[in-house]
């Protein structure tokens, strides 16, 4: 079969190249699967689409079977926040391209929002710290589109080709009106693709705490500023000042209150909590990736 | 100087300086009419160059995992070895990516070698984005050029967007397409696919119209077939890569630039400076300066030898000493950088891609915040640093890599692509590159720490 190489526009376009064309302009679907859809639905763009859009979840559930068992060591932690529920997600996939990549990073944004959609529908009658397993994961309903968190994924397996995995979540809940503030954080914690509140980022955490500052905004960048040393320092545990004594090695504490405050190292974190009458109930910090 | 590179496994010009500082213990004699230590290494003098070995390329392979990169690239080993010019690496070998090691980084990286009658290759895939970076970041080759493999059946996929970026990212400016898989689909669909990723090309600053795209079967070519799509598809591969990329050529044309390895004094002629010349041509008589370490030295060059002899011109790759007017020993060390007058910038403020090592591989294990002052090696000088993150940055993370801020507390030359390492008490912490120089920045006394670096720089 002969092929003309050339790198202007065909001299000839077909009707069904023209439309095959459109089509996969317009779905995305691949090439295979919207001339699939037109030989299907008899050359009818319209038709086509529908059907395209009908087999997709089909379509991406096969390959989901498929791929699975691929390793998926790469991913991303969402967070979703508002005033009395926090939800910190990890979802993996197989490169850290498709990480990267904004049809996953949607994806991801998805399974926060609906977690913490989920995580609002919980008895809120104190604090609280809940996990939701893998399988856990796949049966939480995702608010816009409807249709369980399985079936995002499948969808978005069909569109990208990798395996993906969502892994884990933890909420913390605060009841309302109690002194309680919630904090969460993403990092690096560059601007989000995405259009909504959820953060993405390779390593997430979350904060419960006490404070009695003057003004929202700083109580907004005291969470962050707890948030973001748990990232980076990693503590364990917070740690009671009566009970517990700092490590007589500095840099493996793992106490969070005895442990060097990331932002300002002449501080420990338990000197910046009694400087703004503060106190941390609970937190909870992700690692894309980690072994846990 | 290759042997002793091997045998010590240092990069060449480590070997090279540390030969020189050996023999500059030996003082020169008065009666010598040469005053470079006496060794000889490597290929003769080329005033006038031709290449007398093949050039060499580097290229590296980019797609989805499912498109066939490993497959094309345990066919393309396989073809060359039968043409005699590569040793076959099967698809497990490629596939394993094995972790490499350099400058202490670990790195997922599968290499092969082949040549066609026009060059070298050296062919690196990577499973990950990361991957990619941190080759690039330790500073080890540059990339000259990149294959993108998109399967026909698919298409191009979402994630063909951040292979694209991430070419742009390293710095590689020509791509060659090979659509595989085209014997599964028909021909109006390869004229859509190839349509498509020209497109996707050009919106990516690639040269979409122009460059070469390949349509065959990686898994035909490995099992040997001769038919379009099977091994003839390898052929034409080989055929793009070797007329579509330019040969990388030593810059002769630059203003010259010489790191200066060695200094020392030669009784009755004056004091001269040697290195291996990076850039451009140097003539005799020429102007010059010498930059570093916060100093400027107008001079010129009114001597030049190579190898024990007198010559009028040098050139890039030439190894030299330069007799330099009115400058005394005592003002000039290893380091400082001899080139033409008003070619280059000192200053101590720079913009960097940079890699922190993560506790495995003998990094921090806490992050930075900014203002965070090490020692920094370059070349064949160190001085301290102070590293600030960009604005939008609040930490940098070990086994992040990302741009920062450097402010050193010399000014220096450095180049844009020029590689260093930071180490914290004698281990190295992270390793990087110059991505562009800035203005010089003001700070009181030698006090880093007192610099007010601004973040907003783009």
């Amino acid at each position: 079969m002969q092929r003309l190489l050339h790198s202007s526009a065909p001299l000839w376009a077909s009707l069904d190249k023209a439309m095959l064309g459109k089509l996969r302009k317009k779905t995305g679907y691949t090439f295979s699967n919207c001339k699939k859809a037109l030989e299907v639905c008899g050359n009818d763009i319209a038709k086509a689409e529908e059907w395209l859009h009908e087999q997709a979840k089909a379509l991406g559930w096969a390959k989901a079977n498929k791929l699975e068992g691929r390793a998926t060591a790469q991913g991303l932690v969402g967070v979703a926040s508002d005033s009395s529920c926090v939800a910190m997600v990890e979802v993996n996939c197989e490169t850290d391209f498709v990480a990267r990549n904004k049809t996953f990073r949607s994806l991801v944004e998805r399974v926060a929002a609906a977690c913490l959609n989920h995580g609002k529908t919980l008895p809120q009658d104190n604090l609280t710290k809940s996990f939701l397993s893998a399988d856990q994961l796949k049966t939480v309903p995702c608010g816009k589109e409807g249709g369980p968190l399985a079936d995002h994924v499948a969808l978005a397996i069909g569109s990208v080709g990798e395996n993906l995995s969502l892994r884990r979540c933890a909420l913390l809940q605060a009841p309302p009106r109690s002194a309680v503030h919630l904090s969460g954080y993403t990092h690096p914690a560059e601007n989000s693709l995405g259009v909504g509140p959820v953060l993405c980022g390779r390593y997430g955490a979350l904060v419960a705490f006490k404070a009695t500052l003057d003004s929202a905004p700083k109580t907004q960048i005291l969470g962050r500023q707890l948030c973001q040393h748990i990232v980076g320092m990693c503590p364990e545990r917070i740690g009671d000042p009566e009970k517990d004594s700092p490590n007589p090695d500095t840099d493996s504490e793992s106490v969070l209150i005895f442990q060097e405050f990331l932002l300002d190292v002449n501080q420990t974190v338990g000197n910046v909590l009694e400087e703004h009458d503060a106190s941390i109930l609970d937190f909870v910090r992700f690692e894309c990736g980690e072994a846990c | 100087m290759a042997l002793l590179a091997s045998v010590l496994k240092l990069p060449r010009q480590l070997a090279q300086s540390a030969l020189h500082a050996s023999c500059a213990c030996r003082r020169p004699s008065l009666a010598s009419s040469s005053w470079l230590p006496t060794r000889t290494w490597s290929s003769g003098p080329k005033v006038n160059p031709e290449p007398q070995q093949k050039q060499h390329c580097n290229v590296g392979t980019i797609g989805h995992v499912d498109h066939g990169k490993t497959t094309l690239t345990a066919a393309i080993t396989k073809i060359m070895e039968q043409k005699g010019q590569s040793k076959y690496t099967s698809y497990d070998d490629i596939d394993s990516a094995p972790e490499e090691k350099s400058r202490g980084i670990t790195i997922n990286i599968a290499h092969v070698y082949y040549q066609t009658s026009l060059r070298h290759y050296a062919h690196t895939d990577c499973p990950g984005h990361a991957d990619y970076v941190k080759n690039m970041i330790s500073g080890t080759s540059q990339m000259d050029c990149a294959i993108l493999l998109v399967a026909a059946t698919d298409g191009q996929m979402p994630q063909t967007v951040e292979h694209l970026l991430l070419a742009k990212q390293i710095g590689i400016q020509h791509i060659v397409v090979f659509i595989n898989k085209a014997d599964l689909v028909d021909k109006d669909t390869l004229e859509l696919v190839e349509l498509e990723i020209r497109e996707l090309l050009s919106d990516f600053g690639f040269d979409g119209n122009d460059c070469p795209v390949i349509f065959g079967s990686a898994l035909k070519a490995l099992k040997g077939e001769e038919t379009e799509y099977g091994v003839p598809s390898v052929h034409r591969l080989m055929d793009a890569l070797d007329k579509y990329v330019p040969t990388p050529v030593r810059d002769y044309t630059s203003p010259f630039e010489m790191p200066i390895d060695n200094v020392f004094s030669v009784p009755g002629r004056g004091t001269v400076v040697t290195g291996t010349i990076k850039k451009g041509t140097i003539k005799k008589g020429d102007d010059a300066v010498v930059l570093g370490f916060n100093e400027e030295h107008k001079t010129q060059a009114s001597g030049l030898q190579v190898f024990k002899k007198n010559v009028e011109v040098a050139v890039a790759g030439d190894n030299v000493g330069v007799l330099v007017k009115n400058l005394k020993v005592a003002t000039l060390e290893k380091g400082m950088l001899l080139c033409a007058r008003n070619s280059k910038k000192i200053s101590n403020h720079y913009v960097a891609n940079i890699y922190f090592l993560t506790k495995g591989e003998g990094g921090r294990s806490k992050p930075i915040i900014g203002k965070y002052i090490q020692q920094m090696f370059s070349a064949t000088w160190n001085c301290a640093v102070r590293i600030d993150l960009k604005e939008g940055q609040d930490m940098f993370m070990p086994g992040q890599h990302g741009q920062v801020l450097l402010t050193l507390i010399k000014k220096m030359v450095m180049s844009d692509g020029q590689s260093f390492t930071v180490r914290e008490n004698n281990k190295t912490v992270a390793t990087g590159t110059i991505v562009k120089t800035l203005e010089s920045l003001h700070f009181p006394n030698n006090k880093l720490y007192k610099a007010e670096v601004k973040n907003d720089v783009i």
